[in-house]
């Protein structure tokens, strides 16, 4: 956990600091078990006024930890025996092979919007003189070179370029990231390179040239297919531009492609919401993502608008919004395989499954956040102390990875509420070894009368449909694999959509989850 | 206070020195809850200043304080203060006591707290008409045990008033109530301070710290002597012990808290004696308290003495007054607990008995109308109706318990924009058509908010709690019937739709903190709740109950 706190004023160039701080930093990360201990280590700034300072702050006092390795392996596909896999000091970081590239540039926010973006000005949709633009990517391969590794990097299976908006940016800048990255981690000749792109900021040329850097997944921010509703969210471009840019997609033979959709919008009609289905589905995209608007405190339909008040949908008609969507494109040979994610058979976006894997990802730029040695590291969310930021990076005054003690009760909850968002659903098998069958036990408890109710489902080793009349409590030991439930998820659409309360009692369950002893004893 | 008397502002008239007196002087509060304090010191005294409001004029209080004095046969002064207000009227006032209590207007004493104007009188006026104690100094020791309290540092201190005879420092005394002895280790006068004088006279009112462990051991009203002279000592009259009108039950809010919500009220009831403690479980609520009140007033000072000195987080269940069954087998049960009750029992009820108040109300007549309607809403029964004066109308009600607890004084002062006082003292009880109300929350009651009503306001009551808890209750993963029944009669349903849709679309690396948070707060949420079965219930329900009659 970090904790990020500004002094003023604060002027320090003593260099012998560094070591001092370094050195106070591995205790303080050795004593993180000791309770109630609010150890601190300060990281003072070089050459700086008015700096940003940074916190390592000891979580409250946890009772247990788990080596980062362990839960890598909950998720892993070969799976090593936990037990001979659990020595802690020898193996500390399993480097991500996944990065995120954070380019927050914007023509203009939409009104929804709530991310860090930067936004230019309708007009620019060249960007190739921008200072803004030039300066920032300078500062973000900056970013990327000062990294901290151990020594064998593993090249990158997947970059993600996300914003803001990505293809805002020029080619030969995109290019100067990859090579970055290429250099420092090494990319993979498979890997998958997503571009989130937006209809009106790139022509066919722009695409071409991206896909020669190696992009070779897009996702294109359609999200409405009304010209009435695409102005009204304040997007800027119209209902033409989508339709070239699809067309552009198309045309350079990009295999691989989303459109993203947001349901929900004010003035939304069901009759208008199956017209943007349908004509997704027309442009063949590999994969859909459908987003729910959510109203941000702070955005501009956050002050105009009430959720579930007129003009936006009812909740029922949300409701009906998010299972037309699941149902149309289902029927369209779409697999539901997120909460928010459709795909064509193989087209899972594997970078965005690094995150509900609860695998390690880095993460690069303005406002992003990384999970590096089970810390979740953000970055800040101003210009001026991002560069700092990087600065201090440079000079070692600052790691944004963590050691490899993580909380198991942090972690059990990110595994479960990640992966219950997923269709493969949480795997009981790999989470029993990481936090023992009693927690399990108690899930599968949870659960129960909500797989009566048809909002959870128990499935098989062979991902059968387990029903629940016939099981007793043995559910977990049942030595019929037929009866043994191997995974549990949530259904589709009627699980999904009640999400957060489902998750939010699985949260319940790991809060009051006490049996540390056994689920250490199996973890080690 | 010691005051001396100075006549016509001469100190030394005929050389000798004004007489210096003692005076003891007791407030008494004016709430009803608490007239059984004011029955309780009138029985330490010789006599009253019956204070009235210049503008106001007689209240129901002045007239059941009036009685309460007058039947102690003690001498009264009738005081009107306030006279500095533009509106006051003494000359009205002094009509009113003429009229209703025959109190002669040249006796009245007319004061200015504020002013100070008149306040010279009263004093005189004290020593003048109110006779000094009548005990007999040379007979052995009998004290009356007013009130006690418990100090932190110095244990139990007694107030007590010597009737005869005196107590010195030392001396070994015993109750006649619990037969225990003690010695009176410090003993002296409320000069307003505790102050050590080494004796009590006849007469004299004072405190004694004796080395009781417990408020418990000082009962109200007790007879306390000399140990060594137990043979010729007749207890006095004492008074009845305090009724406990109103019980509810006490939850802690948080499951968990249960021990320090027992600790709590251990201190708390170890300073209030007059609120009674059992266990009581709970299928909703848990492990809790059932507790009995003198009055509503005093149920929330208790429960606010919880929360601020003890930081007690409680859930109160809906008040009920003690109600007496009979069955065909000729057994009662007098009940304490609506959910004790069985909703089908094996016994034929033959009897319901429920307690009543006599209550007096002082109101301008232009609110008499509505006054009755309430009144009659309330099932009262008319008793009296007389006129104070041309403006102000006096009448006396039987009134079930029940209907005075939940929310009477309230709604009496709004329709009477606050004009209206009441007051009331206990009386028998009534045979009367009473039904348990049960609540059900998806076919399972919640034995913590059953009620027991009159049958003819049954359908009202069931109404309008089912609807409070539609409101309060959110919407959840199931669709939820809410219903009031009479034992297996339903008599007012509602349904809480399910909820539809609870998603977060998005979750990508950088939102997974704050999607976790969300829904840690959600679950935080979930745990504040009470399960009753499948059904979440907020605290917020239970405090909503309270207020349906
Ligand atoms: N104008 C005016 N106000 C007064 C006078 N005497 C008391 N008050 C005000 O009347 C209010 C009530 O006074 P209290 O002394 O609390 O009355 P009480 O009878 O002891 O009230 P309870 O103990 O609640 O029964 C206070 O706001 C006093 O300031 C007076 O002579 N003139
Ligand atoms: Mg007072």
């Amino acid at each position: 956990m970090l904790l990020r706190l500004c002094f003023a004023n604060q002027t320090d160039t003593d260099i012998d600091k560094k070591k001092q701080v370094s050195v106070s930093l591995h205790l303080s990360l050795q004593t993180q078990s000791a309770p109630l201990s609010t150890t601190v280590t300060c990281c003072t700034m070089l050459k700086s006024t008015f700096t940003p300072m940074y916190w390592f702050l000891a979580p409250k006092p946890k009772p247990q930890k788990l080596s980062s390795n362990l839960i890598k392996n909950t998720f892993s596909n070969s799976t090593p025996n936990v037990r001979q896999n659990s020595s802690l000091k020898q193996n500390p970081i399993i480097n991500p092979t996944s990065a995120y590239i954070h380019l927050p540039f914007c023509r203009k926010r939409c009104h929804y919007c709530d991310f860090t973006i930067v936004a230019l000005g309708s007009a620019s949709t060249q960007t190739h003189d921008d200072p803004r633009v030039i300066n920032y990517v300078q500062w973000l391969c900056r970013e990327i070179n000062a990294t901290k590794m151990e020594e064998k990097p593993a090249p990158l299976q997947t970059v993600f370029f996300g914003g803001g908006t990505p293809s805002l940016v020029p080619p030969s800048m995109v290019s100067n990231v990859l090579e970055t990255l290429k250099m420092k981690f090494g990319l993979s000749e498979s890997a998958e390179i997503s571009m989130e792109m937006d209809p009106g900021t790139f022509d066919y040329k722009k695409m071409q040239e991206m896909m020669l850097l190696g992009v070779n997944r897009v996702s294109l921010g359609v999200q409405a297919f009304q010209e009435k509703l695409l102005k009204s969210c304040g997007r800027a471009h119209g209902l033409e531009e989508v339709h070239e840019a699809i067309d552009i997609v198309k045309k350079c033979g990009v295999e691989n492609w989303s459109i993203d959709l947001i349901a929900s919008l004010p003035h939304q009609t069901s009759e208008m919401w199956e017209e943007s289905l349908r004509l997704t589905i027309e442009a063949q995209p590999t994969h859909v993502s459908v987003y729910d608007l959510q109203i941000e405190q702070g955005t501009k339909f956050g002050k105009l608008y009430v959720p579930g008040e007129f003009p936006l949908p009812s909740e029922t008609q949300s409701a009906d919004f998010y299972k037309m969507a699941s149902k149309i494109l289902c029927d369209a040979n779409y697999n539901h395989y997120e909460i928010s994610s459709y795909c064509k058979n193989g087209y899972e976006c594997k970078h965005n499954y690094t995150y509900w894997k609860n695998n390690p990802f880095y993460a690069f730029g303005l406002g992003s956040t990384s999970l590096i040695g089970g810390l979740r590291f953000s970055r800040p969310k101003k210009m001026n102390e991002y560069t700092k930021f990087v600065q201090n990076l440079e000079n070692g005054l600052i790691n944004s990875s963590s050691d490899n003690n993580i909380n198991s009760k942090d972690t059990a909850t990110d595994v479960v509420m990640l992966s219950l968002r997923t269709a493969r659903g949480l795997d009981l098998k790999r989470f029993q070894e990481s936090f023992g069958s009693s927690l399990v036990l108690s899930l599968l408890e949870l659960y129960k009368p909500y797989v009566e109710s048809g909002h959870v489902v128990f499935l098989d080793e062979q991902r059968r449909t387990i029903r629940i009349d016939d099981t007793d409590n043995s559910l977990l030991y049942e030595t019929n694999s037929e009866r043994r439930v191997a995974y549990m998820r949530l259904s589709d659409p009627n699980g999904f959509l009640l999400s957060n309360e489902l998750i939010s009692l699985a949260f319940g369950v790991i809060d009051s989850w006490k049996d540390y002893p056994s689920a250490l004893q199996e973890a080690t | 206070m010691f005051y001396k008397n100075i006549i016509n502002g001469d100190d030394s008239r005929d050389g000798k020195e004004s007489p210096n007196y003692l005076l003891n002087l007791i407030d008494t509060p004016g709430h009803v809850d608490f007239s059984y304090e004011v029955s309780r010191s009138l029985a330490a005294c010789q006599g009253v200043l019956l204070v009235v409001d210049a503008a106001q004029g007689v209240q129901a209080q002045t007239v059941a304080n009036f009685y309460l004095a007058f039947e102690s046969n003690l001498s009264i002064i009738p005081v009107i203060n306030k006279i500095d207000q533009p509106t006051a009227d003494p000359d009205r006032v002094k009509a009113q006591l003429k009229s209703m209590f025959d109190l002669d207007a040249s006796d009245v004493l007319l004061t200015s707290a504020k002013t100070g104007k008149g306040l010279e009188h009263v004093l005189p006026a004290v020593i003048e008409r109110i006779p000094p104690p009548p005990g007999k100094s040379d007979s052995s020791l009998r004290m009356l045990l007013l009130d006690s309290y418990f100090d932190e540092y110095r244990g139990v201190i007694c107030h007590v008033a010597v009737v005869d005879g005196a107590l010195r420092k030392g001396d070994k005394i015993s109750s006649a109530a619990t037969g225990k002895s003690y010695e009176a280790l410090d003993i002296g006068i409320m000069h307003p301070e505790l102050t050590p004088t080494g004796i009590l006279f006849t007469g004299q009112v004072g405190y004694v710290i004796s080395g009781m462990r417990s408020t418990k051991e000082a009962r109200i009203g007790d007879t306390i002597y000399h140990t060594r002279s137990t043979v010729d000592v007749v207890p006095l009259p004492g008074f009845k012990p305090a009724k406990h009108m109103v019980f509810s039950g006490l939850f802690p809010a948080d499951g968990s808290d249960f021990e320090a919500l027992n600790h709590a009220i251990e201190k708390l009831t170890c300073n209030d004696a007059s609120v009674s403690v059992a266990k009581e479980t709970s299928t909703a609520l848990g492990l809790g308290f059932r507790c009995g009140f003198l009055g509503l007033l005093h149920m929330d000072v208790f429960h606010q003495r919880l929360e601020q000195e003890y930081g007690a987080h409680i859930i109160s269940t809906v008040p009920t007054v003690p109600y007496i069954y009979e069955y065909s087998d000729g057994s009662k049960l007098e009940v304490q607990n609506p959910a004790a009750l069985p909703s089908n029992p094996k016994q034929r009820v033959v009897a319901c008995w429920e307690p009543t108040v006599i209550a007096t109300i002082v109101m301008p007549s232009e609110y008499v109308g509505s006054v009755i309607t309430l009144l009659s809403e309330r099932r009262g029964e008319q008793l009296e109706y007389s006129f104070i004066d041309s403006q102000r109308v006096f009448m006396k009600y039987r009134l079930p318990l029940r209907e005075v607890v939940i929310d009477f004084y309230n709604e009496l002062k709004s329709i009477t924009s606050g004009y209206a006082s009441f007051d009331y003292e206990d009386s028998d009880y009534q045979q009367s058509d009473l039904v348990k109300l049960d609540i059900l929350l998806n076919g399972q009651p919640v034995d913590a908010m059953s009620t027991i009503v009159h049958n003819s306001k049954s359908y009202r009551v069931g109404r309008e709690l089912v609807d409070k808890l539609k409101k309060v209750i959110d919407r959840q993963m199931f669709e939820i019937s809410i219903q009031a029944a009479i034992g297996s009669k339903v008599i007012a349903r509602e349904t809480i739709t399910a909820m539809r849709k609870n998603v977060l679309a998005k979750c990508y690396g950088g939102d997974v903190s704050r999607k976790r948070k969300l829904l840690e707060k959600q679950k935080e949420g979930k745990k504040r709740m009470k399960r009753v079965g499948s059904v979440d219930v907020p605290q917020e329900a239970f405090h909503e109950l309270l207020k349906v009659s």
